[in-house]
């Protein structure tokens, strides 16, 4: 300390440093970086703003500042402004493009239904909950019944008596597991077991499960038992609700069926590869259009005499079989790319074929392939747009609709673009969200 | 020391053999799915026949000879009238591939340059390309084709008010009216010029390529051939008389007639589909560029290749090996999507073969059969193109 202290001259001290050159860093340098860097660049910038302008100017003129929100009929809205939109009438038909022709008074029905997915759903974004993999296949296994009912009403038959009680219990179940999971930290089955001790065998434990839901079981159906809706026919399906049931049940039933199908098509058993190649290639090649009329024309062809198919189920076993080839090619795509080590590794370990491809393969070949089978799911959703062309009633064909309203003929350009704005809407969540899964996915492979 | 036991005993050992040999097994499993599979069409098959017998309808092919009772709207090629049913399927595989190639190659274009601005340096040329494409990506298809249609093409004034930038072009709400050429007698020598000089410049290129390759000198093969091609053919043009004319569309009574004429539903397609692909095909380009590794435009500047060399020489050749695989498959997607000129009404395989010959004619499996045969030959030809260029293309690696 006292020798530094004695020579303070020797040290080196360095001057404060200089401002960077003027126009070097902040706004004004990025600008010049990025949109004036030479003649070419300032033109194309120039050009693009004007443009821009005149397209947004035009756009808000029509849509905001021209526009009518509160009218009565299209003849008003002119009334009111010949040139802008009028809001009025998509305000007026809103509930045409969200229900279709279903019962004004039955609609809280799907909205019930939708906000049961919600609350379904939602504990698998919930950290604290335990049992996910259970939870996510009550979903895709019970929801559908739950909904099915919710939808259809009417007197439920054998199958249906049976399996809606076991569905509203599954719900319920999911929702109390939840609930026990995020106040008092301990799973459903952990609560219900604490009155019998910590020191019972795995077998007693899985009887006083069974046990416990079997008697709830028996509440559930005693309580439903009672529990009846109109009943509203397939034909009123329609809107965005019926959109958003072809394609959800084309999307959970595409991953399952189209790994299976990739599966054989890898297959080492020459006849089980040959047929799935057969199918893919064959479904692949073909427009979804006529695999539609082909459901349409030729289902009730195929199919016995007595047995009758609705319309909107020929409908979507036509986007099932479509969405499960496409879905095969890209988990195909996904369990090629992955090493050969991989495999070599696990039979090395003693895991047979199923183990391996559980454990092992698929949580790979999936997570490689998410964005892959993101843009498919969009691709499918954009695709049932063309269910309209054989007549069923889903959103676009509501757009359609609502111009022909004696109130608001020839109102079409409004509900068109609520209508595009809807669809937008759902493909770029899907797709941002996608992107936001591959990022905290591939964590594991950053560097 | 009791003897050491192998877990199986002898008696168990028979049946377990059987049970995990994995020959047996594989054996078993594809009779098994090979007898379901079976089942299921003999199933389907059994009922078509009842079903079929009970309505009165007879299979096979000669109701194609049959006249269709039906007009068909718009036709790119001659046909007999009344129309026999196989006419009608002519012109809707020539509607089709018509109106799929001319989105094809328009797509390709607005795709490359769109792709190019995706990339720019400029930040709102690069923004505005990435929302065209965020926008177009993510609403359907058949929406923007009802959009063009319904929204642009039928929205437009009446033949008296048509829009006519240039004599002889002419857009209105009864379409698009442009000149049609009409050949004179000796048109043809035109036309064999025109192939001979081509083949001069293919065969002049392949000779400049190998003298390059032997002696390193350069010549510029392809600015010679365009001249080639372009002075041959004008020669030839020029010295037979000209024996071109042109028939131009002209207003009579209450509509243009004259020239060629493409409906409004056509061109809503085409744009349709051109504009949706290309921003597919601007994803590819973008894709395919960024994958070529920025070593080897380090490498190219540092072995002194000037920009737009290390652009032309480097870089796109490699980024083509990425981008060509998915450029034809979404050419086949065009020939699909094509078919959703069923909902505009304009007359294409399905709308006039699916549609309405099945409703007149009811011959459900033969001609779903056929429209299927068509959709699949374009696929397998385009799968076949797919794998020669890969083939051709693989990087030979050590």
């Amino acid at each position: 300390m006292p020798t530094e202290a004695r020579t303070p001259a020797l040290v080196f001290q360095a001057k404060p440093s200089l401002p960077p050159p003027p126009f070097t860093v902040g706004p004004v340098a990025w600008v010049r970086a990025n949109l004036f860097s030479g003649p070419v660049n300032t033109l194309l910038t120039l050009a693009s703003a004007w443009g821009l302008y005149l397209t947004l100017a035009a756009f808000l003129e029509w849509a905001w500042f021209d526009a009518v929100f509160e009218a009565n009929s299209r003849r008003e809205c002119l009334d009111k402004s010949p040139t802008g939109a009028c809001w009025a009438g998509v305000r007026a038909n809103w509930g045409r493009l969200i229900y279709g022709p279903y019962p004004l008074a039955e609609r809280w029905r799907i909205d019930f239904a939708f906000l049961a997915l919600v609350a379904w759903m939602a504990p698998l974004w919930i950290r604290a909950v335990t049992g996910k993999i259970a939870i996510a296949a009550s979903v895709v296994c019970a929801y559908p019944f739950f909904a099915g009912y919710i939808f259809l009403g009417g007197s439920r038959e054998e199958t249906m008596t049976v399996l809606f009680p076991a569905a509203v219990l599954a719900g319920v179940g999911v929702l109390v597991h939840s609930a026990c999971c995020i106040l008092a930290g301990r799973s459903l089955p952990d609560l219900l077991l604490q009155p019998f001790g910590d020191g019972i065998s795995d077998k007693s434990r899985t009887r006083i499960l069974a046990g416990f839901a079997a008697a709830s079981y028996a509440l559930a159906f005693v309580a439903t038992s009672g529990f009846a809706l109109p009943q509203v026919k397939t034909d009123r399906w329609g809107g965005l609700f019926l959109t958003l049931v072809i394609s959800g049940i084309g999307i959970t039933s595409a991953l399952p069926s189209g790994i299976l199908l990739a599966l054989g098509r890898r297959s080492t058993m020459p006849l089980i590869r040959l047929l799935c190649v057969c199918y893919i290639e064959l479904i692949r090649s073909v427009p979804l259009i006529t695999i539609l009329f082909m459901a349409k024309t030729m289902f009730p062809l195929f199919m016995p005499q007595h047995i009758v198919v609705d319309e909107l189920v020929r409908a979507i076993v036509a986007v099932c079989l479509f969405a499960a080839a496409y879905m095969a090619e890209i988990v195909r795509g996904g369990l090629q790319a992955l090493p050969k080590g991989q495999y070599e590794a696990a039979a090395a370990v003693g895991l047979n074929y199923w183990q391996t491809t559980l454990f092992i393969v698929m949580p790979q070949a999936l997570k490689a392939m998410i964005p892959n089978i993101v843009s498919n799911f969009i691709g499918l959703f954009k695709d049932t747009t063309l269910v309209a062309i054989i007549g069923l009633k889903d959103l676009m064909l509501q757009v359609d609709s609502a111009g022909k309203d004696r109130d608001w003929l020839g109102l079409f350009r409004e509900p068109y673009f609520a209508a595009t704005a809807i669809y937008f809407f759902f493909c770029y969540c899907m797709s941002k969200y996608s992107l936001h899964l591959e990022r905290k996915l591939s964590a594991g492979n950053r560097r | 020391m009791p003897p050491i036991s192998l877990g199986v005993d002898a008696r168990q050992g028979r049946a377990a053999q059987w049970l995990y040999d994995s020959r047996f097994r594989s054996i078993v499993a594809q009779a098994l799915v090979v007898g379901i599979v079976a089942w299921g069409f003999w199933y389907l098959a059994s009922n078509t026949q009842e079903n079929m017998a009970r309505r009165g309808l007879s299979t096979g092919f000669d109701f194609v000879f049959g006249t269709a009772g039906f007009d068909i709207s718009w036709t790119l090629i001659q046909i007999r009238t009344p129309a026999p049913y196989i006419d009608v399927y002519k012109v809707g595989i020539v509607n089709t591939l018509a109106v799929s190639i001319l989105s094809i190659v328009f797509a390709t274009v607005l795709g490359f340059a769109v792709g190019m601005l995706r990339l720019s340096n400029n930040w709102l040329v690069s923004r505005l390309a990435g929302w065209y494409i965020e926008v177009l990506r993510n609403t359907p298809l058949l929406l923007q084709i009802f959009f063009w249609f319904i929204g642009v093409f039928t929205g437009l004034p009446p033949p008296r008010q048509s829009y006519q930038p240039v004599e002889g072009f002419v857009l209105n709400n009864r379409g698009f009216f442009m000149p049609a050429p009409v050949a004179g007698e000796t048109l043809w020598i035109t036309g064999v010029a025109f192939l001979a000089a081509c083949i001069a410049a293919v065969a002049l290129h392949r000779w400049a390529r190998a003298r390059q390759a032997a002696t390193g000198n350069r010549f510029p093969s392809i600015l010679a051939g365009f001249g080639i091609v372009i002075g041959a053919t004008g020669l030839a043009f020029v010295t037979t008389g000209m024996p071109l004319s042109w028939d131009i569309p002209k207003l009579r009574g209450f509509n243009f007639t004259g020239g060629m004429t493409v409906p409004p539903a056509f061109c809503a397609l085409l744009i349709a589909l051109s504009v949706y692909t290309s921003c597919f095909i601007a994803e590819m380009v973008r894709a395919g560029i960024q994958s070529v590794s920025h070593g080897q435009t380090e490498a190219s500047f540092a072995l002194g290749l000037k920009p737009s060399w290390t652009t032309r020489l480097v870089i796109v050749p490699q980024a083509m090996r990425a981008i060509i695989p998915p450029l034809i498959s979404s050419y086949l997607n065009v020939t699909k999507n094509s078919s959703l000129a069923v909902a505009i009404g304009y007359p294409d395989l399905v709308a006039v073969w699916m549609q309405t010959s099945l409703n007149q004619s009811g011959r459900a499996i033969e001609i779903v059969a056929t429209t299927m045969l068509f959709y699949m030959t374009c696929s397998l030809s385009i799968s076949l193109l797919l794998n020669v260029y890969n083939r051709r293309m693989q990087l030979r690696e050590r």
